[in-house]
């Protein structure tokens, strides 16, 4: 560890106790051992970093805020590289309406600079508290708002990334499958030049709740097809309960527009409050397990009955198909579970990444892709090695 | 490779704290975040890094779950496994001492070293 030192200045690279012990894990607790962990403050610095590693044979874990729920930024026997320390927000075109950020600036944070100039950034993920721009990328991040706006692919114009070969490469929107999603296999991600939109001129809730399932998804055909409509969370009833609301199956719908039957801001704010406090309190009531299929909407009646039946919580953002089913520790309807994405024709994979949790998942199409990129951006396995399949 | 949950069962260890903690703010490093410090504390780690948390509990009016990360409690233990800080050590000999953290001060004497844990 000590050439790794030298490259860089007294304070940007820790061996200890204790920094080993923090960063031994994500927000997915899955754990790994880690070697060290660096903070790059500069595009050379991972440069430098990259060509030790090439020397050394040691691989590097890129990491954001660790909120991450597959392991992408857990470590095996490696050194994470943390962009906390790169939070610089370039000045922003109003009337492009572009901006180039740092991969580590949290979510809320960056928001609240554009706040003054009426713009903001509108892929909000529920971890949008601390994740970072570089892991919202490196998962290709959809989230609550994903029913209006999309995910992270779609706001990305260019990014800069420092591949496994230690070159700098700069990359267009067109070049998305690269970095979009890829989980920092292809290099990390260290600054990007975003697409921002105006922040809606109003906002207003309503909370529905239907005793059976085919009368909600009649409702969310209707809603999808309002112009205004900016999120569509799903809780099914055995989540609902868990936050004090009506065990049936409950439709949070926001619109960019009055027209929504909760119009109190503070209102407004318990509901979310709710909503994303979901995960962690379902954490707690002893489904720990997160997982983030996505599935077609023609199939979502189908899956959402065998969720509910089998007692299982789920809550999610139905307009996109994306579902959350929370499990306990090893359950054997995980399994279950994938099979019927499989069969759905679904994703594995809506929006959390496969990390180290999903390898076991991915498909032979996948794994080909991989390996495709390795190959030309990171032939020694240099970043990120074993993630994703 | 997934922990055993019931290692820090209190703390979902989800990060959502991080960003309002002052001293992680300084540090920008996960050991000095609530969340760190969870994991340190499960991890059965004793260290002075817990004395580095301000006890503002800004980390618990945010978290999902309400955990309050109980750093008076944690302080309390390492003090009694004799891990101090200097500056710890020397204001609560000052206090026995002389009834003051800053040591001897003369009559109107202001005091030149402010000492905290």
């Amino acid at each position: 560890m000590e050439s790794l030192e030298s490259l860089f200045q007294p304070g940007q690279v820790s061996t200890r106790a204790e920094t080993k012990a923090a960063y031994s894990r994500d927000a997915s607790r899955i754990q790994g051992p880690c070697q060290g962990v660096v903070w790059p403050e500069t595009v050379d610095d991972v440069v430098r970093l990259a060509q030790w590693a090439a020397e050394t044979g040691i691989d590097l874990v890129p990491r954001g805020a660790g909120t991450g729920l597959c392991g992408g930024a857990t470590p095996q026997n490696s050194i994470v590289v943390d962009s906390s320390c790169l939070r610089k927000i370039g000045a922003r075109d109003v009337q492009s309406k572009m901006v180039v950020v740092d991969a580590g600036i949290p979510l809320d944070q960056f928001n609240r600079t554009l706040r003054p100039d009426g713009l903001f950034f509108p892929v909000i993920p529920g971890s949008h508290r601390s994740a970072t721009i570089g892991g919202m990328i490196a998962t290709n991040a959809a989230g609550l708002h994903a029913v209006r706006y999309g995910r992270m692919s779609d706001w990305v114009e260019e990014v800069v990334v420092v591949d496994g070969k230690g070159e700098v490469q700069r990359l267009s929107a067109g070049d998305r499958k690269v970095f979009a999603g890829r989980e920092g296999i292809t290099g990390m991600v260290l600054q990007a030049t975003l697409r921002l939109t105006e922040i809606p001129k109003s906002r207003s809730l309503t909370l529905f709740s239907f005793e059976h399932l085919a009368d909600m998804l009649e409702q969310v055909k209707q809603l999808k097809t309002n112009s205004a409509l900016s999120a569509l969370e799903y809780l099914n009833p055995h989540a609902a309960a868990l936050v004090g609301w009506t065990a049936r199956h409950c439709v949070l719908a926001e619109y960019h527009s009055a027209e929504g039957e909760i119009r109190d801001p503070a209102e407004m704010a318990n509901l979310w409050g709710a909503r994303e406090s979901l995960s962690a309190r379902l954490t707690q009531a002893g489904f720990p397990i997160s997982e983030d299929p996505q599935f077609p909407p023609e199939t979502l009646e189908d899956n959402l009955d065998w969720l509910t039946v089998q007692n299982i919580p789920v809550f999610g953002h139905l307009g996109v198909g994306i579902l959350h089913p929370r499990f306990l520790r090893e359950d054997a309807r995980i399994a279950e579970l994938y099979y019927r994405v499989s069969a759905s024709g679904g994703q594995i994979s809506g929006e959390h990444g496969m990390g180290l949790k999903k390898r076991q998942w991915a498909s032979e199409a996948l794994k080909a892709e991989v390996l495709a990129l390795k190959r030309q951006f990171d032939p020694q396995h240099i970043f990120n090695r074993g993630k994703l399949c | 490779m997934l922990i055993d949950l019931t290692e820090n069962p209190a703390c979902t260890e989800c990060g959502l704290c991080r960003e309002v903690c002052p001293v992680f703010q300084i540090q920008r490093q996960e050991e000095y975040s609530p969340r760190g410090r969870a994991i340190l504390g499960s991890a059965g780690i004793q260290t002075l890094v817990f004395y580095q948390c301000t006890l503002c509990r800004t980390c618990r009016v945010v978290c999902p779950v309400g955990h309050d990360p109980g750093g008076e409690i944690i302080r309390a233990g390492l003090i009694s496994a004799g891990i101090e800080t200097e500056a710890n050590q020397m204001m609560i000999a000052n206090i026995r001492q002389y009834g003051n953290p800053f040591g001897p001060l003369a009559e109107g004497e202001l005091p030149k070293t402010l000492t905290c844990c």
